[in-house]
């Protein structure tokens, strides 16, 4: 295991303090990471989400429509469901920045569905004009709970490298 | 529908006539209105608050504290805490809606590029561009593929994404039977 895979970093005899997010010189071409929790959207959820995003569309938050229209579940917004790229940050917890995602490909995903992401390293690295940090290259899947993949997407975004970044300072 | 103005001529309804003096909202183009080149101000824009960036990561399970630590995010880069690129992204499709009310679903995006970043208190618009429509093996759409542009109230493009939606074709519109 790399270093930056253990989770508590040791201050004082039995005293620990929780860390997450692999640094950029630990991860490699090549490393999947599936990432835990889940997630169950309930219908709720999805209600609420197009209405916070501006969105009136009439199936987003119509039921009534929905049902006439799509079938007996809501559907989960496209935005909503690209949302839970935030699944990953447990593992890409010292991001400094998306800079892009790319080839994003989605399938229905319903109300009561449970969604599971992985993330495989395509690539990486050091970036040329800011020395403490790198640019990771990722395909993020997501998967329902029959195992079909429901999200897929690549994504390019800054991390800090080892040693750096302001976690020492801040608490961390 | 159309009147003249001092900015150009009106165009589109935003309702259907429904009855006698009667008239239903009815907002968005059919799929037939759209063609290569057309350029679409969404209105309204939004201010985004911290609450906002907030909420969004406690519903995601987002553990990036860069986004609602402050005390950390005042020492990064940015001095503040950076709002969550996908909650923009939320808002700036969301805000669309009205031009695309007609929309079945986003099959896919091409890319989304993030350019600068965007705080709370910054007032994000919404902007589209025709980039192609073309034929799609969903026989009630055609797929409209959408250059979705993020302007901030300083007129700085903060965002870029295209993607491809699904819009009714004018006959296969589900509306009219379901009180739309």
């Amino acid at each position: 295991m790399k270093e930056s895979f253990n989770f508590l970093r040791r201050q004082a005899e039995d005293t620990y303090i929780e860390c997450y997010g692999v640094d950029f010189e630990d991860f490699d071409v090549g490393q999947v990471f599936e990432h835990r929790p889940g997630r169950t959207f309930e219908e709720g959820d999805c209600h609420k989400h197009a209405l916070q995003s501006l969105d009136l569309t009439p199936h987003l938050v119509d039921r009534n429509y929905a049902r006439a229209v799509r079938g007996e579940k809501m559907q989960v917004a496209e935005t909503y469901l690209l949302s839970m790229m935030a699944m990953t940050t447990k593992t890409f917890g010292k991001v400094v920045a998306n800079l892009s995602l790319t080839d994003v490909v989605l399938q229905p995903v319903y109300a009561g569905d449970t969604i599971l992401l992985e993330s495989e390293i395509l690539g990486k690295r050091e970036s040329a004009s800011r020395p403490d940090q790198g640019i990771l290259h990722v395909r993020t899947r997501a998967h329902n709970q029959h195992g079909d993949e429901v999200c897929r997407f690549e994504r390019k975004f800054l991390v800090y490298r080892k040693g750096h970044g302001p976690y020492r300072a801040a608490g961390y | 529908m159309t009147r003249e103005s001092e900015t150009g001529d009106m165009m589109f309804p935003a309702y259907v006539p429904v009855g006698k003096d009667r008239y239903r909202e009815r907002f968005g183009l059919d799929f037939e209105d759209f063609r290569a080149g057309q350029h679409f101000r969404h209105r309204p824009g939004y201010t985004i608050t911290q609450q906002d960036n907030i909420d969004d990561c406690m519903d995601t399970l987002n553990q990036a504290m860069l986004h609602y630590d402050a005390r950390y995010a005042a020492q990064t880069e940015f001095s503040s805490p950076l709002m969550v690129t996908t909650a923009m992204i939320q808002r700036l499709i969301g805000m669309t809606w009205k031009t695309f009310n007609r929309r079945k679903a986003i099959i896919r995006w091409d890319h989304i590029t993030m350019k600068a970043p965007i705080f709370a208190g910054d007032t994000l618009y919404s902007e589209s561009r025709i980039m192609d429509t073309s034929q799609c093996d969903d026989a009630q759409c055609g797929k409209v593929t959408i250059m979705t542009y993020g302007i901030n109230q300083k007129d700085i493009v903060f965002c870029e994404m295209q993607y491809d939606s699904l819009i009714y074709r004018k006959e296969s519109l589900p509306f009219s039977e379901n009180n739309y």
